[in-house]
């Protein structure tokens, strides 16, 4: 049997169905201007919150690769001036999280602990106050299954970039679990674990959604080769 | 000759001087002296060309399931002002979507309408006495409004403070009401909305154009940003020949730099800080600086502040002043296309259209960061944001040395916009909005 012909019309033993996902924003009632306001704020605002100003922050400014982590990084950096503090938020790496609690957790453990170690910026007053905010989401269903590889790859060029942050990013949130649809799709349908494993290092920080879309689809392209 | 450093009065087309030989020669330009005929609405399969197929079915997928649902939308002018170009964009574009929209506006007399947009100004920070009579014609207008109109689609939308009165029609069993707040409610007169605040409270749902507008309220608030039409006659895309065209009759020379700022003639606006940047910057590098606006000739304020515009740029044959009539939709778009960079410098915003007219063009943007702008550009990756004269000088000198920063910018500003702040996403939003509220009841 031909190996390149095997990889791409091998026929996965269920399709994968491509979705994408809309989200409303809504105003919350949590506001911060200094940086134990913000650490209070972070303690009580709705999970929702948590998700828009990290998860959903990376899908809204998707075409951006440089400078831009997450929301409460940006407004540390740009409205309180601590670039210290807004380092340490936007090394915070989404991927590493299955649940948002446990985000939050790691969120409130780094403002905490730069605030033990800088006391004097406790009341520093921002520019701008940081609105918290969060998002509903509706998932959507496209019209576009993948059967085989070759269809896979095909379905991945024609989605939304939302529907790639839905199942390559916003995944593991869903499903508690370090990976994301198309990799467990890919290893657990078409046996595909090499390509698989090397989709979840594609860095999603340092690339445009366009560009990871790219990305997914030369990994899935070179493993026909 | 030129006329250097001076406002330049439009004329109607059929009185236009002829052109000079050697262009680029600043003359009166050709400008229609009545508003030109609206061109057909766009449809909604036109926008595919500019946000995608896969985008557009997720639209119609989100209204299939509101399908056969009615809405009415109501406001206080069907003509004229942010809030009717919206609706004139959005009524159509539900209803091809087969969420049945209609869209009614309240009347009401002089008085009614001298005590709301006395009420405008208060809410947006103003001094204001509340009177007994002040509220007695609210109430009466909103009475009468009430028991003319009907409200019997599943969702009535109410736009603005003016018809906000109108829900004490609502049954809470039969529909669902939403206000939506174009205004800024961040400083509010205390008296005013206090009186409106138990009125907006009976709604199911408020909507805001930014956290900063928004007050708390018992009620949930979403967020949608102010957006615009990409297919409208300022924002769609022109050909050369009728930037050329423009450019030619308003003496802009399109082989030099272009440093443009399309505003009113308004303090707020800071034109005349415009100007001095432009002074400053241009001992160290060559452009020229449009600013073009209107409201001067209907304004005395505006009146005012172009005189000092005009002393400021003092007879400089690079600053092009043009005092434009409100349908210079094309001529700005024109404009805007023709730049080299955007500028916004106002000392205080609402949201800022201008700046995402001119990030849709895909344009090097300078702005200050007041109101919503900052929403926008996003300080040195979809734009520039300034805090000062000098600041903008910089700024200006910097983007005119390194243009592929600028494109760099120009091209991540385009995709923010296409992302957050177009008419379709808008249009998203609402179904995303009408359908929570569905599912909550």
């Amino acid at each position: 049997m031909n190996p390149v012909t095997d990889a791409t019309t091998r026929a996965a033993s269920a399709p994968f169905e491509f979705k994408s996902a809309a989200h409303l924003l809504f105003i919350e009632r949590e506001q911060a201007s200094t940086l134990v306001e913000f650490l209070e704020a972070l303690r009580t605002c709705p999970e929702g919150s948590i998700f828009q100003h990290t998860f959903r922050t990376l899908e809204e400014h998707h075409f951006i690769k440089e400078g831009f982590s997450n929301d409460f990084a940006h407004w540390a950096y740009t409205d309180l001036n601590l670039v210290g503090l807004g380092e340490r938020l936007a090394s915070v790496d989404v991927r590493e999280f299955t649940s948002l609690s446990s985000l939050r957790s790691r969120l409130i453990h780094t403002v905490e602990d730069f605030m033990g170690q800088n006391p004097n910026v406790h009341e520093r007053r921002a520019e701008n106050p940081f609105y918290f905010c969060s998002s509903k989401t509706v998932v959507l269903p496209t019209q576009l299954t993948a059967s085989d590889l070759a269809e896979f790859i095909e379905g991945l060029k024609q989605v939304s970039v939302h529907s790639i942050h839905y199942h390559f990013i916003e995944a593991r949130l869903r499903r508690h679990f370090e990976s994301n649809d198309f990799s467990i799709w890919l290893e657990r349908k078409l046996k595909l674990t090499r390509p698989a494993s090397r989709l979840n290092h594609i860095d999603i920080y340092t690339s445009t959604l366009e560009g990871v879309r790219r990305k997914i689809v030369q990994i899935l392209e070179d493993a026909t080769d | 000759m030129k006329e250097a450093g001076r406002s330049v009065p439009t004329e109607p087309a059929n009185h236009a001087q002829p052109a000079p030989s050697e262009a680029p020669q600043r003359r009166k330009p050709r400008i229609s002296e009545t508003p030109p005929l609206a061109p057909p609405p766009p449809n909604l399969a036109d926008y595919e060309a500019i946000i995608g197929k896969s985008q557009l079915d997720e639209l119609r997928f989100l209204a299939s399931t509101l399908r056969g649902k009615t809405v009415k939308m109501v406001n206080s002018t069907a003509l004229g002002g942010g809030v009717a170009e919206m609706l004139n964009r959005l009524v159509p574009l539900l209803g091809e979507l087969e969420v049945k929209t209609g869209w009614e506006v309240i009347t009401g007399g002089n008085d009614f309408f001298e005590v709301t947009k006395a009420f405008h100004n208060a809410l947006h920070g103003g001094e204001y006495t509340l009177t007994q009579e002040a509220r007695d014609v609210f109430m009466l207008h909103t009475e009468q409004n009430r028991q003319r109109m009907s409200f019997d689609e599943d969702f009535i939308v109410i736009h603005d403070p003016q018809p906000a009165g109108l829900v004490a029609s609502r049954n809470r069993d039969s529909n669902r009401w939403v206000w939506r707040c174009h205004i800024d409610l961040s400083n509010p007169n205390s008296d005013v909305w206090n009186f409106l605040r138990p009125m907006v409270e009976r709604y199911d749902s408020a909507i805001f154009s930014s956290p900063a507008f928004a007050r708390r309220l018992a009620i949930p608030q979403a967020l949608f940003y102010p957006c615009i039409d990409p297919l409208s006659e300022k924002n769609k895309e022109l050909d050369e020949r009728c930037i050329q065209e423009v450019c030619d009759n308003f003496g802009v020379d399109r082989s030099r730099p272009i440093v443009t700022q399309i505003s009113r003639f308004d303090r707020l606006k800071d034109p005349v800080g415009v100007v001095r940047a432009c002074k400053m910057a241009k001992k160290y590098v060559d452009f020229q600086l449009v600013l073009a606006g209107g409201s001067a000739s209907d304004d005395p304020e505006g009146a005012v502040v172009l005189r000092e515009v005009m002393e400021a740029a003092d007879e400089d044959p690079d600053i092009i002043i043009l005092d434009l009539p409100p349908w210079s939709a094309l001529e700005i778009n024109a404009l805007q296309r023709a730049s080299t960079i955007i500028i916004q410098k106002s000392l205080k915003e609402g949201f800022g259209l201008t700046v995402t007219e001119g990030l849709w063009k895909g344009k090097p943007t300078i702005a200050s960061a007041v109101g919503g702008i900052p929403a926008q550009v996003i300080d040195k990756l979809t734009g520039v944001l300034v805090h000062s004269v000098e600041g903008c000088a910089y700024q200006i000198r910097y983007l005119l040395t390194h243009p592929d920063f600028g494109l760099q910018l120009g091209r991540n500003g385009r995709e923010h916009v296409k992302e957050n702040f177009l008419m379709t996403t808008n249009v998203r939003r609402w179904l995303l909005l009408l359908l929570r509220i569905l599912s909550e009841a």
